[in-house]
């Protein structure tokens, strides 16, 4: 006669408690709350200005908070969580003229016991190929990082935070500035990426049908969560129009291939 | 030339400060910090003044001290209140130009021949302790971006992927600004005021025509800047010109190389 067994909560990487943010007294973030299940990838949505990229700096540590608790990892302290944490920021502020290259840039997130500037591109080569391969960009080694465009760009960045094995990968709106067509691609290739490395992900997003189609989780920031769940339980239209202000369609149109 | 010891000390001061401002001209450059360096070398102004009115021969160390409290004031304006950085860089530039001058008009004597030494380099005014302070900054400097080449990188590149990355930005920003500070400070004494941002500036700039990476920028920026430094000092002695105009135009005349070598380059590659 035993009782059900009580639910458990899935582990969670990191945690928000009562987050509150304001600038110039300007709310921010409002009583966020959020947890980030292990392995599971997480949406991130609401309009722009609802706090979403600051709530990521301030998991980060990039962002202090007014109040409010950040817990990684179980409670790790942020020098000992950063090295589990890839960052994807939207883009870079190289100049167009650093001539930096892809394979430089990667270099510099190995950890060698020769510095990356007096190895041979070869060596170099055989630590970056397989994290390039994977997302699909060996050809862009000798390309400068500035020169790159938004698609490969974010590619590049991924291959990047994928050469620590992070068991968190924020992405903040990745697709941002790459084009209609190479969306549907990119979500496919971080649903990839995902499966094979059995990361946490969270993506910020305003593309709801992405979301929809990617996310095993959403939350809908405008200030505060105004709501979360699963993406057939957040998009719908009353939800959405709570984050948004606004009547949304929750778009979650079907494609046909 | 060589047999005469105020050219050996020209050319070893030459060769220590050339490169180094050349391998900081490499961030410089990528972080759009040119215009800090200007600002910096313009401040020393003031610390000339001050050296003269407290008598000292060698004004270096009162323009290190001021071209801090500008470098300083710099950082701190920039963080604590919403002014743009060029407002900033034109009000303490045209500040510290303008109380140097005001404090050289005020000092007995006449200072003309001073003020284009100042304003240009002089080999005649490097000393032994000039060798001594160049050759311990170059190796504390050099030292410095060497080991922190990637972490340089990383904040030229993203600054909140640094962090993430484990990098101290801050700090590491402060630690650029100072060797920054303290580079350019010192090399007024050889180049001149006027001349310290083009050190910084042409050499990286040059290499960059015909570089594939940052590698190959580094290495030939540092090629380029000890070329333009001796052969800058042998021209301003044979020419009996001011030091820093010679090693510029020595810049120049390479970076224009290297200009219409770029295009040549990209055909040999292809």
């Amino acid at each position: 006669m035993a009782d059900a067994a009580p639910q458990h909560e899935p582990p969670c990487v990191a945690e928000t408690i009562g987050l509150n943010l304001a600038f110039n007294g300007l709310p921010i973030l409002r009583n966020v709350s959020m947890k980030l299940p292990a392995e599971k990838v997480v949406a991130l949505i609401g309009p722009n200005g609802s706090g979403k990229t600051t709530l990521l700096r301030c998991l980060l540590g990039l962002q202090e908070t007014d109040s409010g608790e950040i817990r990684l990892f179980g409670g790790l302290p942020l020098k000992q969580a950063l090295p589990r944490i890839g960052y994807v920021p939207q883009k870079l502020q190289l100049d167009r003229d650093f001539i930096l290259n892809v394979r430089e840039f990667l270099a510099l997130r190995l950890q060698t016991t020769r510095h990356w500037f007096w190895m041979k591109r070869k060596a170099l080569d055989d630590r970056l190929m397989a994290a390039m391969a994977e997302l699909g960009c060996e050809s862009l080694m000798d390309r400068p990082v500035a020169r790159l465009s938004g698609g490969q760009l974010q590619r590049v960045l991924i291959a990047f935070s994928l050469l620590r094995e992070p068991e968190l990968l924020l992405l903040d709106e990745p697709t941002a500035g790459v084009d209609s067509p190479g969306e549907q691609t990119f979500y496919e290739l971080i649903g990839e990426v995902h499966r094979r490395h059995k990361m946490s992900v969270v993506l910020v997003s305003h593309d709801l049908s992405m979301v929809y189609k990617h996310a095993h989780h959403v939350y809908a920031l405008n200030g505060n969560i105004c709501c979360h769940g699963t993406p057939e339980e957040v998009m719908n239209a009353e939800s959405l129009k709570e984050a948004y202000g606004i009547g949304v369609s929750p778009y979650h149109h079907h494609h046909a291939h | 030339m060589l047999t005469e010891a105020f050219m050996i000390r020209a050319f070893l001061v030459a060769l220590f400060l050339c490169p180094l401002c050349a391998l900081l001209g490499v961030f410089v450059t990528s972080r759009r910090m040119s215009f800090f360096g200007e600002t910096i070398a313009h401040g020393a102004i003031g610390g000339v003044a001050l050296g003269i009115f407290f008598g000292l021969a060698n004004p270096t160390p009162t323009v290190i001290v001021f071209s801090f409290a500008v470098a300083a004031a710099l950082l701190w304006l920039k963080e604590n209140t919403e002014l743009a950085t060029d407002t900033i860089m034109a009000l303490l530039l045209s500040g510290s130009i303008s109380l140097g001058m005001i404090l050289l008009a005020r000092l007995q004597g006449d200072f003309r021949g001073d003020i284009h030494r100042i304003l240009f380099g002089d080999i005649l005014a490097v000393g032994e302790q000039d060798v001594a302070v160049a050759g311990v900054l170059f190796l504390a400097v050099s030292s410095f971006v060497f080991t922190r080449l990637s972490p340089l990188t990383l904040i030229s590149a993203q600054e909140d992927m640094a962090h993430v990355c484990g990098v101290n930005v801050r700090r590491l920003n402060y630690l650029f600004v100072f060797a920054l500070t303290l580079t350019v400070a010192v090399s007024v004494r050889l180049v001149g005021i006027l001349l310290v941002t083009p050190m910084l500036v042409i050499p990286a700039a040059s290499a960059r025509n015909i570089s594939l990476n940052l590698r190959q920028q580094i290495v030939l920026s540092l090629v380029i800047a000890v070329i333009s430094g001796l052969c800058g000092v042998a021209l301003a002695y044979h020419l009996s010109s001011p030091c820093g105009p010679a090693i510029v135009m020595t810049c120049v005349g390479l970076f224009l190389i290297t200009l219409v070598a770029r295009p040549l380059l990209r055909l040999a590659r292809s």
